[in-house]
């Protein structure tokens, strides 16, 4: 069920006290701890291949963390502009690893490398293929549906990525120290929940007064 | 009785494909990595399921047919510093015992030049399909017939004269001579691909070209873990990327193709290293957005001793083309079909001139869906026709499921 996490779910609607027209607004930021070393994906084990791949392995994307309001207030779906948002590939990798935004998004995935790659996704969030382009080339998918896609390429398996889609803007990608913070959240409470390469935290209970600053911080085992 | 559980064993793999589908989110969909990423170990498992082929045409050996197979592939990488890595892979066929497939060592002696030596049970040099074998790689089901079908032709048998080389025509899954070895055993095809040799190995890529020389024991369609015939084999391979998405390759090897045993009862000593294979290749594949198409085409000869009337004018040849194509209709889903041909040169026997061997055709047409990123379901049609042998055609209507970490 972790999976749908990210679905809205219309009846918490009813029980978000909150007006949104005139309100001001609270703050959450915090700290994701990971306690697990997140390994990159190695590439499957060449035994067939006349020479060593190439490929360059970072863990440092790996860190990144998403904190992200489980549902929220009815206002933030008022309105859905359409943004564009970058996934490059790299260096045989997806840049950024992760990718957070909002439905209506329209996600450019162009090629840097000299070589081909092929994105796709089998996510039932988002099912798509682009096929093979050269470097130089870019193309778009817009994401609809909130939820998270798994993003690969069908010629290296060892790149993937992911994009979780929202259908709110109250989330957050965590920087370097591992911080984040969520402004202009509309006063009422809510669940807020920790991301980190498909591992989720308990939801937590979170009551966002105006002005008020809460401090909420995370450890993802 | 054993025949009976791998058969068993086999059928209750394709049957609960579903159930593996269902419970496939459970097991690994990338390569799993121990010892702080030094150790990779990747998987290949397959399982196909087909009717009877009385015509063996699908058959690698006398027991197993591509299209009757569960196969499962483990391969691991173990990285001992930036210039060492040991690289292995053991291989199942059918529930039965395990085989090391590849062990090699591989030398990066400098780390930023991509040149790389490979000693051990290597990987192929030659061709371009050898080296993509597994059933995650392979768009369709059945394989190449220059990589899969086996003619008559024994390293370890020959026949007297060229009535006996005929009378095998289209009984390469169990041919037998009267100079050798006696015992039926299977033959060999142009190139094998489910065996690799053991020797050593030199590549060096740049971006555009790579090129690789390989030193073995045995030869393209005999490849050995150990020399029967005191003779190496060289190969070599040339390929090249001028554009994104054209990859164009050459190949040839030359090796000492009789073994000493059977040499020795057709010509008595001191001519190990004179039969020989000798084989030539030229493979190309261009993709782009949604397709992708490769053709292939090998040449190969065999020199015999000529023993007994009527002589076997050698050297023996024969020449295989394929082509193959894939189209992506939606995510996940696919089309392939592949257009392959094996024919031989003449042989005179008593009665007249004769390929040496039964032409064959195939045609096979087929699709994939992918369940999973890692788990896919293939279907394929097949038409076999070949010009000699008890069974002349088969259509062959054939499943698979894939399942690679």
């Amino acid at each position: 069920m972790r999976k749908y996490f990210l679905v809205f779910v219309p009846f918490v609607l009813l029980f978000v006290p909150f007006v949104m027209k005139g309100a001001r607004s609270g703050m959450i930021r915090g700290r994701v701890d990971l306690r697990r070393v997140p390994l990159p994906v190695e590439p499957r084990p060449n035994v067939a291949g006349l020479g060593a791949a190439t490929a360059t392995l970072d863990i440092s994307d790996r860190l990144a963390s998403v904190v992200y309001l489980e549902s929220a207030p009815r206002g933030a779906f008022e309105t859905v502009e359409t943004t564009h948002a970058v996934m490059d590939q790299r260096g045989e990798r997806f840049v950024p690893h992760v990718l957070a935004i909002t439905t209506g998004t329209i996600v450019d995935f162009p090629n840097s490398d000299h070589i081909y790659h092929n994105v796709f996704s089998l996510s039932r969030t988002r099912t798509f293929d682009l096929g093979r382009y050269a470097a130089g080339r870019s193309k778009p998918v817009r994401f609809d549906r909130p939820g998270i896609v798994r993003v690969f390429c069908d010629i290296h398996s060892h790149m993937n990525a992911f994009v979780l889609v929202f259908s709110h803007p109250f989330f957050s990608l965590t920087g370097a120290d591992g911080r984040y913070h969520i402004d202009n959240i509309p006063p009422g409470t809510y669940n807020l929940i920790a991301w980190n390469e498909g591992v989720t935290s308990e939801p937590r209970s979170v009551t966002v007064t105006d002005g008020s600053v809460d401090e909420e911080d995370f450890t993802l085992r | 009785m054993k025949l009976v559980l791998r058969r068993a064993a086999l059928l209750a793999t394709i049957a609960l494909g579903g159930a593996v589908c269902a419970r496939a989110q459970g097991l690994p969909s990338e390569p799993v990595a121990l010892v702080g990423g030094r150790l990779t170990i990747g998987g290949d498992v397959s399982a196909s399921i087909g009717p009877d082929d009385t015509g063996f045409f699908n058959y690698t050996d006398y027991e197993h047919s591509a299209l009757k197979l569960f196969r499962a592939d483990l391969s691991a990488s173990f990285t001992l510093n930036r210039h060492f890595a040991v690289l292995a892979e053991i291989r199942d066929e059918n529930i039965d015992e395990l085989h090391a497939y590849a062990l090699y060592m591989r030398i990066r002696p400098w780390a930023d030049h991509a040149v790389d030596i490979q000693a051990g049970r290597v990987p192929p040099t030659f061709g371009a399909f050898g080296r993509r074998l597994y059933a995650s790689d392979n768009l369709l089901i059945g394989y190449p017939l220059a990589y899969q079908y086996l003619t008559s032709l024994r390293p370890d048998a020959l026949p007297w004269n060229a009535d006996e080389l005929l009378r095998m025509r289209a009984r390469g899954w169990l041919s037998s001579y009267s100079i050798g070895d006696p015992t039926p055993a299977e033959g060999v095809p142009l190139v094998a691909a489910f065996r690799w040799d053991t020797g050593i190995q030199l590549h060096a890529a740049s971006g555009v070209v790579d090129g690789t020389i390989a030193v073995t024991t045995g030869t393209v369609s005999n490849p050995r873990l150990t020399d029967d015939n005191s003779g190496p084999q060289v190969a070599g391979r040339l390929s090249a990327r001028p554009v994104t998405g054209l990859v164009l390759g050459a190949s040839a090897a030359r090796g000492p193709f009789v073994s000493s045993t059977a040499a020795r009862g057709a010509v008595g000593d001191g001519h190990d290293r004179s039969f020989t294979q000798t084989a030539l290749g030229a493979d190309i594949e261009y993709s782009r957005d949604y397709y992708l198409v490769r053709a292939e085409t090998i040449w190969s000869e065999w020199r015999l001793p000529g023993v007994g009337a009527p002589v076997i004018n050698t050297p023996l040849r024969a020449l295989s083309t394929y082509v193959e194509g894939r189209y992506k209709i939606r995510p996940g889903l696919y089309v392939a079909a592949r257009a392959d041909h094996l024919g031989f040169s003449d042989v005179v026997g008593s009665a007249g001139p004769q390929s040496w061997d039964a032409p064959v055709t195939r045609i096979e047409v087929g699709a994939g869906y992918s369940l999973l990123r890692n788990l896919v379901l293939k279907m394929s049609v097949q038409r076999n026709t070949r010009d000699g042998g008890r069974v002349t055609s088969a259509t062959l209507t054939s499943a698979q499921i894939v399942y690679w970490f």
